[in-house]
């Protein structure tokens, strides 16, 4: 056979591995956590995993609910803060600023989230917890472990999800037709009309996406979280309280007390929850997104 | 020449650097069909978009000189452009409904100038949708979105939609380009029949639309005007080499008419029905030249014609009162 025709033969193939083994990957993760989550998930019933405010390992109570609670505490106040923040400058940036400001700006938007999220961890600890600490909670006149807490969290998550939000809604924004606009603008709307009534309404699904995903990428933060939200395992009742999100439990206690019976299983449940919840984020956002671009929406 | 409603005053435009128009100085007529003509990348978009200033949302675009409408600059920065943009209905190269529904996209102009009342809104949906001719196909489904109807019907749409605001001029850009001709001839039938009411600036590199809808052309070539004048002046006898050359680049039918009937003074649907007894003793193939007077008649006619499936070729407004519709029988 001809040396060309092998080579092209060849690299064809090896792509087409490295392709699958990426993908697999995936498969992979999620296969094995699966098999090492069923120990717990044979001997303790789904109900009680999932809807127990009890966690005593010792005591072979593995109640996840105090985790999911503040998982979902921490990830929907740091949607909160973060939606209406970035949606009011996606906005801005794409149908007030001039084309220099929005191409001065858009590079920093990325850099902001190159940022490690260590670093993001550091400034809420040096920067948000003493600013609730001093100011924040005793003007609200709030009890507070020290600053620690949900509020600190979705603080500091709430700034990692900017970008994310920022950018995916430009794009989503930048795809609505400028003859929309003209034809709104041409019966005599204002610009905020226009861009309430018909860019917006235009962009709405894509808008939701965005959020999706930024929310999906707050569910998932491990270590900016870890450092400011308190880390106590009890079902929170306020944004001041403490509470012990999912990825926090895993990054602090797998591979310590691993003594203890089926402990083990229960943080890789955990993981086997996150990567599940995340992945279906994922998927919705990304379903939305591809009707989008094909013009479906 | 008639009263003069736009006044465009040495205007000039540059788009990044780039000299898009050059000062341009030309009066537009009122309550007549003005056509700008002159090939793709001259300057005739822009020159339509200075008029309600949609220029400003291009990016790195600069302008100076005067346009004048109603006496009120509307390149002054300090003019209520708002104001000004409700009185231009803008209809668009590609039908572009908002997206929502039938009634909705009619609705929307009214309402964003502040009329809440549901009834007076339904008035306003009704009476625009049929003066477009679109009321019969959608009166049962106006709550259904207007992305389902056909792209002719859209176009339609558009117009009725810019006509709801109650402007006094209508601005187009290459209305008809991307529609069928069928749909096409809609839009310039209905375009004829608004100039009674409205003054019309069409943008047209289709020098035969121009032929049968512009009063008055305005001819511009690489951002320079070249020629302005009663559409006599310019497509007889043009001043200018490069108009006579940019017109006689494209074929200009001649017709020979085999029958012509002279309908003046009978009402609709006599019109309809004479010019169909008239076809009827032709052959093939063969041309018929009907003359209405009857302002119904010049949409209907046509209309009618081309639902049993016979060429319309012309129709063309010849004097105050009259107009001449080319019929080729199939």
């Amino acid at each position: 056979m001809n040396l060309r025709i092998l080579k092209d033969k060849i690299s064809s193939r090896l792509m087409l591995a490295a392709t699958v083994f990426a993908c697999l990957l995936f498969f992979l993760i999620l296969i094995g956590l699966y098999i090492r989550a069923s120990p717990i998930l044979s001997t303790v019933p789904i109900t009680e995993l999932l809807f127990s405010e009890e966690w005593s390992p010792n005591a072979g109570k593995f109640g996840f609910l105090p985790f999911i609670m503040g998982t979902l505490w921490v990830t929907v106040l740091a949607t909160i803060i973060a939606v209406p923040i970035s949606l009011l400058s996606s906005i801005y940036l794409s149908e007030y600023a001039g084309v220099h400001l929005r191409e001065a700006v858009k590079p920093l938007i990325d850099l902001l989230a190159g940022i490690p999220s260590v670093v993001y961890g550091l400034w809420g600890v040096l920067a948000v917890v003493p600013f609730i600490k001093n100011t924040l909670a005793p003007a609200l006149g709030a009890e507070t472990i020290g600053g620690y807490g949900i509020l600190a969290g979705g603080i500091v998550l709430s700034i990692m999800v900017f970008p994310i939000i920022i950018s995916v809604t430009g794009e989503v924004l930048r795809s609505v037709s400028h003859d929309l606009r003209e034809v709104s603008l041409s019966l005599g709307a204002t610009k905020w009309q226009t861009i309430k009534h018909v860019v917006l309404r235009k962009a709405r699904p894509g808008i939701f996406a965005a959020i999706v995903l930024g929310f999906s990428r707050a569910f998932g933060e491990t270590m900016a979280v870890l450092m400011v939200v308190g880390n106590v395992p009890k079902v929170p009742s306020s944004v001041f309280d403490p509470a012990y999100p999912l990825p926090a439990l895993i990054a602090n206690t797998f591979g310590e007390m691993m003594s203890i019976p089926l402990y083990d299983s229960a943080i890789l449940l955990a993981a086997l929850m996150l990567l599940t919840v995340v992945l279906v984020f994922n998927i919705i956002a990304r379903m939305v997104l591809i009707k989008i671009e094909r013009g479906v929406i | 020449m008639s009263e003069t409603h736009i006044q465009i005053d040495n205007v000039n435009a540059y788009y990044s650097g780039n000299h898009a128009l050059k000062n341009i100085s030309v009066q537009i007529p009122k309550k007549q069909i003005t056509a700008i003509i002159g090939p793709s990348g001259c300057g005739k978009s822009t020159l339509l978009k200075c008029m309600n200033r949609l220029i400003d949302l291009t990016d790195e675009i600069t302008y100076s000189g005067k346009i004048l409408i109603d006496g009120e600059n509307v390149f002054d920065k300090k003019t209520d452009i708002i104001n000004i943009r409700k009185k231009m209905g803008l209809l668009a190269q590609k039908p572009t409904p908002l997206p929502m529904s039938i009634y909705e996209n009619i609705a929307y102009g009214p309402r964003i100038h502040g009329l809440r009342k549901k009834p007076d809104l339904d008035n306003i949906v009704e009476k625009y949708l049929k003066l477009v001719g679109l009321w019969e196909e959608v009166k049962d489904r106006l709550n259904s979105p207007a992305s389902n109807l056909s792209i002719g019907q859209q176009q339609r749409l558009c117009l009725a939609r810019g006509l709801a605001v109650e402007p006094e001029i209508i601005l187009c850009d290459e209305p008809t380009s991307a529609l069928d001709p069928v749909s096409s001839q809609h839009i310039e039938q209905q375009l004829l029949k608004l100039k009674e009411d409205y003054t019309i600036v069409i943008v047209t590199h289709n020098i035969h639309q121009a032929m049968r809808l512009a009063d008055y052309v305005v001819h511009l070539y690489l951002g320079e005007l070249v020629e302005h004048g009663t559409a006599n002046e310019v497509f007889e006898n043009p001043k200018e080499e490069r108009t006579r050359a940019y017109i006689n680049g494209t074929f200009i039918p001649e017709y020979t008419i085999d029958t012509e009937v002279n309908l003046k003074g009978n009402e609709c649907p006599y019109n309809f029905i004479y010019a169909k007894q008239a076809l009827h003793k032709l052959g093939k193939g063969k041309i018929l030249k009907v003359i209405v007077d009857y302002p119904t008649a010049v949409t209907e006619v046509p209309r009618g014609m081309e639902a049993d499936g016979h060429n319309v070729l012309r129709v063309k407004q010849i004097n105050e009162s009259d107009w001449e519709i080319l019929i080729r029988k199939n």
